[in-house]
């Protein structure tokens, strides 16, 4: 588009007070192509609007320069539509409310960010939404057919939507189906499990395709256009879809490994898995002699919470051993259970079913089992008696029930190995290395992504394919692929569904925004994505490497495949290529390398340096922000540039600036590590590994690394902030300055 | 290594007053530390529940603190299980009394003496009745005793547990009398004491 | 504001916490028409109160801002704040819903340049810090507010005090003419996420909560330390203001006991482990003791649990705390259990006494109320014949975050469904 570009300055909220604005209208905007700047008091108020609009209107102007507050406030008053490109340019917050009024070095500052806004407003066009060439499926794949997988087809049904379920057994049903009964809301007493209703709903509703005795043979393409190649009883079938839901369920502990709880030792100890399948067809009994069971006791937590085995609680174990504990009583009123724990766990309203189970008269035994043996045909279990003070032994048992745990099915037997890279110190002798949980090529075979990073979801830790963040745990390394139920972690029926619905809810949105262009979580509603320039490209494969979300493939000649609709556009793939060819129509190497060049840097002999800060948008500059609504002051020296992430600062900034005589650079950016706070994963230690390789930059261009540095900082941590620009300032200052300056 | 024995759980629920109740016991401990005299009871009110659930009927029907208890109430308001420990309690110590399991002497010694006073005033009178309690033994034993206990003594009085002035005979006393001999009589046995 | 136009394809949620907020945007963003009415004067609920999150101890305003970054860009959404529901009529598909608005004193030209904070000289307990410090009566709810807009307190907004307000703003941005103003929606299906209260710690009297001035609850906590708290979150006593050299947790504060709240609260324990990460990291010689019935850590939080007791100076204890008494010349508290696992009497003293109370839900409170199922604490229940209203968070269960979000998305679809019936 034809740029007509106005600059409004607003004087309100202290700013006049602490700037010579017409210093900063003539200096602000002196290299660029401006038709006005106009100052007003009060740019925000009926006035302030009216103005910006006569302009727009009157004049034509379609790209607009307010420099005023945070561009995270008033975001609503200077909206102008969609066709209007606005930059906002903070000179509140971070200038007139964190600098001391009409100093010399607070107009400076306010200049630079002026001039840096009319540079990014040169560079940034409007977005253009992605359309693909062939036609968008808001259709949902839901690979498992257990009462997740069920719930959430029923629930995309029921929207009004496409649903086709895959699973692998002959029918419908899941583990529900092999349950007698089920404990729920409100936790009273036992309740149907209602599985052959859930499979007749399904069953009958005609939006609604099942595909039983058949597998996910191949998942190719992207959010919208997915094509799924599925093998139903030798068959080969294909169906387009939009979106996918894992819901494939879990798999019992192996109680083999449990020999020290008398597991395939005794034939009366049997797991909560055998226990159940036994109750739902027909009588608890002991499998030695088919006798009745009169005595029997439950071992809880048998794996669970063991870093020998399933270092985790498997959530549900608790109430099931309450709920068999109820098949026995309602079998035989004179039955008596026995139940062994570490810590009963109802949780919620599932403690009224405690109360029930404790006043059916089950005995609660707080220990820790030391034995499982046998006497006289019958079982005994010996366990320490936390509660009692003493070693205790419980005799005449007909039967022993090991409360085994949840292993989400994703979770391979081994950790699968791949051939190591080169220089790998950890590599076997065959030059083989364990996969990394969190890579896509870690998990049981479900789902068979054609993705350059590996087939499967991304897992944690144990290998729940489970998202990392709490307030958004529906956040998926692999764009509208959303797992659910029991493979992400282990919860009761009631959760599962809730689980199930969810995702449908996301799948569904995610079907909705592709459609439109439209990124989804976390930048939902941006409408950019990025566009190579394979001319240039060098096949060196480091942003099919880095990017998070698994989006661009490769072809045999390891060129990138780019996949728009499985983009998050954190911009990580900008960032990581050395030729940068990775741009987005407003965000650009370029663009932020602009605005590098758009900052004055004084003489050295005017003891004036100056650092400049790459910064988070979401979490670092919120945090400046309240910083500046705090009051609180920092050295105005330093120059605050948002990034998308971390992940996308490419490494030619840190050259341009330092070579241009810009003292320091501080990277302002997300917790890293285990509890890892960055939305896009791995921006912030991609930006921290990259670092490691600027020393190289820094030794060519005989500079000390000490001009480079990265921090932490969440969102809350703005009263550390004059402390960390303070101590990098000390430091700026002890390196003494860049003798590029003025080259 | 002791053996759980369902058995004795089975007798208190089906045997004791208000035994069955225990089975709504989580072992939360909260009885045991509200208890005023929990610092004289071989066993907390939890301790007896969960020796109960193992069986372990001696030490349980041949505790004191089943005897001890003075239905202060405080355990039982605070318990969150709402079980009536006081009665329970009291349960089993006249299910143990029945099997006779005898009391400490000083728990005989006090329960005659709080019968006693009872009967006498239709009231409790802790100033009276510990001197009646403590002297029982003689003087010397009188006076350790009372230095034993001037703790709870304290303690009570700032509750305002103790008045400073004697308490005076209730009015109705005769009724009451009638009601005691009646009782005494229905029981087969008296208190505690007798 | 009256003339808001909604028909009964939109979605109406009722309560801006991270239940509402996450039930609104996910709805939004699947292009459906969404009305949003929180009761505060800012979005947020619990969680913008809260330091930090367990188990990844990361702060909640970051979520928070990232949510209202989506609210922000999505002309999907409309949302109102000191708003509160007051009828609710008709039927899954075509409800006629009563919103009241209290009047906020300052209207939307405020710029937050805080001049009429400045020269107000009345004083309120602060709501946000749970009345723990003094706030003026005009005033930011809290820096992270959104929408970052200031407020007057009814109390001076006919006086001298509120004119003085008026005056000193630049931007004409108090108007002390504003009354309670009322309008009517129709919406299709509601989304009810109006989220809890903490148990009123008083009732459970022998912990002498409102009379020892050094025993607070967790909600408190939370308060004291965060930055933005009343000590710039440093954790100091509340009587004196001193440094805290043992620090005692008592969970179930009237969970799990028929007396108050008979259902676990289902996130305490793992509340009160992380506070006890907040203690032990600004005080690394301080004892912290935790008293419990039974630890209740679910799924892969189990591995929290661990991390915490890996810790030297945090002791689990597991006894519920019977009586607690105040030295009064010092405001230690003496508490006094029974350590059920050795048998021992328990009498240890503290510095400071954290009550880990329980979650109550906020029920639909309208007469007369909607066909909605509540089970005997007052949670929402879902029924398939009782379409239409759809409880979210911890209006259904005590719950923590994650759950909370993932069961308003589900109650997002529930209500795009009651739409798509139509």
């Amino acid at each position: 588009m034809d740029k007509n570009t106005a600059v409004y300055i607003c004087t309100g909220c202290s700013i006049g007070d602490a700037l010579d604005i017409e210093q900063l209208k003539e200096n602000g905007t002196e290299d660029f192509t401006i038709s006005y700047c106009k100052d007003h008091p009060f740019l925000c108020g009926s006035e302030g609007l009216d103005l910006l609009n006569k302009d727009i209107e009157a004049e034509g102007i379609n790209t607009i320069i307010i420099a005023a507050c945070s561009q995270r406030v008033n975001y609503d008053v200077f909206n102008f539509g969609p066709d209007k490109i606005v930059e906002r340019v903070n000179l509140r917050e971070q200038v007139a409310w964190s600098q001391p009024p009409k100093e010399e070095d607070t107009q400076m500052l306010a200049e630079d960010n002026l001039r840096m806004g009319c540079s990014k407003a040169k560079d940034t066009e409007l977005p253009e939404p992605f359309q693909a060439e062939e036609a968008y499926s808001k259709d949902i794949l839901v690979v498992g057919g257990g009462v997740a997988g069920m719930t959430a087809a029923l629930d995309t049904a029921k929207a009004g939507y496409q649903a086709v379920i895959v699973e692998k057994e002959d029918r419908l049903g899941g583990f529900l189906a092999k349950m007698k009964k089920n404990v729920t809301l409100p936790y009273k007493e036992l309740s149907d499990t209602g599985v052959e209703e859930l499979i007749n709903s399904v069953e009958e509703d005609s939006r609604i395709k099942v595909f039983t005795s058949s597998t996910v043979e191949k998942v190719s393409g992207a959010p919208g256009l997915f094509s799924v190649d599925i093998t139903s009883n030798g068959d080969a079938a294909n169906e387009r879809v939009g979106a996918v839901i894992q819901a494939t369920g879990w798999v019992p502990y192996d109680a083999n490994k449990l020999e020290h709880l008398g597991y395939g030792q005794f034939k009366d100890v049997i797991t909560n898995v055998e226990m159940e399948e036994m109750a739902a067809a027909g009588k608890i009994v002991r499998p030695s002699d088919g006798k009745e069971v009169k005595n029997a006791l439950f071992i809880q937590c048998a794996g669970s919470r063991d870093s020998d085995h399933l270092p985790y609680c498997s959530s549900v174990c608790c109430l099931v051993s309450l709920k068999q504990a109820t098949y026995l009583k309602e079998q035989n009123p004179e039955a008596l259970s026995y139940v062994l724990y570490k810590d009963v766990r109802t949780v919620g309203q599932a403690e009224d079913f405690y109360r029930k189970a404790q006043e059916d008269g089950n005995v609660f035994i707080r220990g820790s089992v030391s034995a499982v043996g046998e006497s006289g045909g019958m079982l005994y279990v010996e366990a320490d008696d936390e509660l009692l003070g003493e070693k205790v032994k419980i005799e005449e048992l007909d039967l022993v029930v090991l409360a085994v745990g949840m292993v989400p099915r994703s979770r391979p037997e081994e950790v699968p190995r791949v051939k190591a890279p080169e220089d790998e110190k950890d590599a076997d002798e065959d030059g083989m290395i364990e996969v990394e949980q969190d890579s896509g090529f870690f998990a049981n075979s479900a789902l068979n992504l054609e993705y350059r990073q590996g087939p499967e979801l991304p897992t944690l830790q144990y290998g729940f394919p489970d998202s990392h963040y709490i307030c958004f745990p529906y956040e998926t390394r692999r764009t509208g692929i959303y797992a659910a139920g029991c493979v992400r972690k282990p919860m009761e029926i009631a959760r599962a569904k809730d689980d199930a619905t969810g995702a449908a809810m996301k799948a569904i949105q995610c079907t909705e925004a592709t459609a439109i262009g439209m990124a989804v979580h976390p930048r939902a509603g941006d409408m950019s994505y990025p566009e190579f320039n394979m001319q240039r490209c060098t096949q060196c494969k480091r942003c099919t490497e880095e990017c998070p979300f698994g989006a661009i493939n490769e072809d045999e000649k390891a060129n990138p495949l780019p996949n728009p609709t499985r983009c998050r556009r954190c911009s990580i793939c900008m960032g990581s290529c050395p030729e940068r060819i990775i741009s987005f129509k407003n965000y650009s190497v370029s663009m932020i390398g602009n605005m590098l060049k758009a900052i004055h840097v004084p003489e050295e002999d005017e003891e004036k340096p100056r650092v400049i800060a790459l910064v988070c948008e979401n979490d670092a500059y919120p945090a400046l922000d309240m910083a500046g609504i705090k009051r609180m002051t920092w050295s105005p020296y330093i120059r605050f540039i948002p990034v998308r992430c971390l992940g996308s600062i490419n490494l030619i900034w840190v050259a341009d600036a330092l070579s241009r005589g810009i003292d320091g650079l501080l990277l302002m950016g997300c917790r890293h590590g285990d509890d890892y706070q960055c939305h896009f994963m791995k921006g912030s230690e991609l930006a921290n590994t990259r670092l490691d390789k600027v020393s190289e930059t820094l030794d060519r261009l005989a500079l000390e690394s000490d001009r480079v540095q990265f921090v932490e900082i969440g969102i809350t941590d703005y009263d550390k902030i004059p402390g960390i620009i303070g101590e990098f300032m000390e430091k700026i200052e002890e390196v003494g300055p860049n003798p590029y300056k003025g080259w | 290594m002791g053996s759980y024995d369902p058995s004795f759980a089975k007798e208190v629920f089906e045997n004791v007053d208000f035994g069955d109740e225990i089975k709504m016991c989580m072992q939360c401990g909260v009885c045991a530390a509200s208890c005023p005299l929990s610092l004289q009871m071989d066993h907390s009110p939890r301790q007896i529940f969960t020796l109960i659930r193992a069986g372990k009927r001696e030490e349980v029907l041949g505790s004191q603190a089943i005897m001890l208890c003075t239905s202060c109430y405080t355990c039982e308001v605070r318990c969150p299980r709402k079980i009536p420990v006081i009665d329970v309690m009291h349960g089993l110590a006249n299910y143990a009394l029945k099997h006779d399991f005898v009391p400490r002497k000083d728990t005989a010694n006090f329960g005659g003496k709080f019968w006693d006073q009872i009967y006498r005033i239709g009231r409790i009178d802790e100033k009276d009745l510990s001197r009646r309690y403590f002297f029982a033994e003689g003087i010397i034993e009188g006076i350790k005793g009372l230095l034993g206990f001037s703790d709870i003594g304290l303690r009570l009085f700032l509750h305002k547990r103790i008045k400073p002035l004697p308490e005076r005979k209730i009015k109705g006393i005769i009724s009451l009398r009638k009601m005691l001999d009646k009782a005494e009589k229905m029981r087969g046995r008296g208190g505690a004491s007798v | 504001m009256s003339d808001i136009q909604t028909t009964n394809q939109s979605i109406l949620v009722v309560g801006g916490g991270m239940s509402g907020i996450t039930a609104a945007l996910e709805a939004a963003e699947a292009g459906y028409d969404v009305v949003l009415v929180e009761k505060n004067p800012y979005l947020g609920g619990r969680v913008a109160q809260l330091h930090q999150y367990f188990p990844k101890l990361c702060p909640p305003n970051c979520g928070l801002e990232i949510n209202f970054k989506r609210m922000r860009i999505n002309p999907k959404i409309r949302f109102f704040t000191m708003a509160e529901v007051e009828k609710i009529s008709g039927e899954e598909g075509d409800y006629d819903v009563g919103i009241k608005i209290s009047p906020r004193y300052v209207n939307e030209k405020c710029t937050c340049c805080g001049k009429c904070t400045e020269v107000c000289e009345v004083e309120l307990g602060n709501p946000f810090n749970f009345g723990m410090d003094k706030i003026k009566a005009a005033y930011l709810p809290h820096e992270f507010a959104f929408p970052m807009r200031y407020v007057m307190d009814p109390s001076i907004a006919g006086t001298e005090e509120g004119k003085k307000c008026h005056d000193a703003c630049e931007y004409g941005a108090i108007d002390l003419d504003m009354s309670e103003t009322h309008f009517d929606l129709k919406v299709g299906a509601i989304v009810w996420a109006a989220g809890w209260e903490p148990y009123d710690a008083s009732k459970v009297e022998y912990y002498g909560f409102g009379e020892y001035k050094n025993v607070i609850t967790n909600v408190m906590l939370e308060r004291l330390a965060s930055f933005n708290g009343p000590t710039e979150g440093k954790i100091l006593r509340p009587s004196d203001g001193k440094t805290v050299k043992t620090v005692a947790f008592i969970q179930c504060a009237g969970s799990r006991d028929e007396n108050h709240l008979p259902y676990c609260s289902g996130i305490c324990c793992l509340a009160s482990m992380k506070q006890a990460t907040y203690i032990r990291e600004q005080y690394p010689d301080c004892d912290v003791s935790i008293f419990f019935i039974d630890i209740r850590a679910l799924d892969r939080l189990e591995d929290f649990y661990t991390k915490v007791q890996e810790d030297e100076k945090i002791t689990f204890i597991k006894s519920k705390i019977a009586n607690i008494t105040e030295d009064e010349e010092t405001g230690a508290l003496m508490l006094e259990g029974e350590n059920t696992n050795t048998g021992e009497q328990i009498r240890m003293n503290f510095d400071l006494v954290v009550l880990a109370t329980g979650m109550v839900p906020n029920k639909i409170n309208t007469a007369p109320s909607p066909n909605v199922s509540c089970d005997e604490y007052g949670f929402l229940t879902y029924d398939p014949e009782k379409a239409g209203i759809y409880g979210a968070g911890c209006v259904r269960r005590p719950t923590d975050v994650a759950s909370s979000v993932q069961d308003a998305t589900a109650a997002a679809l529930k209500a795009i469904q009651s739409i798509a019936r139509r």
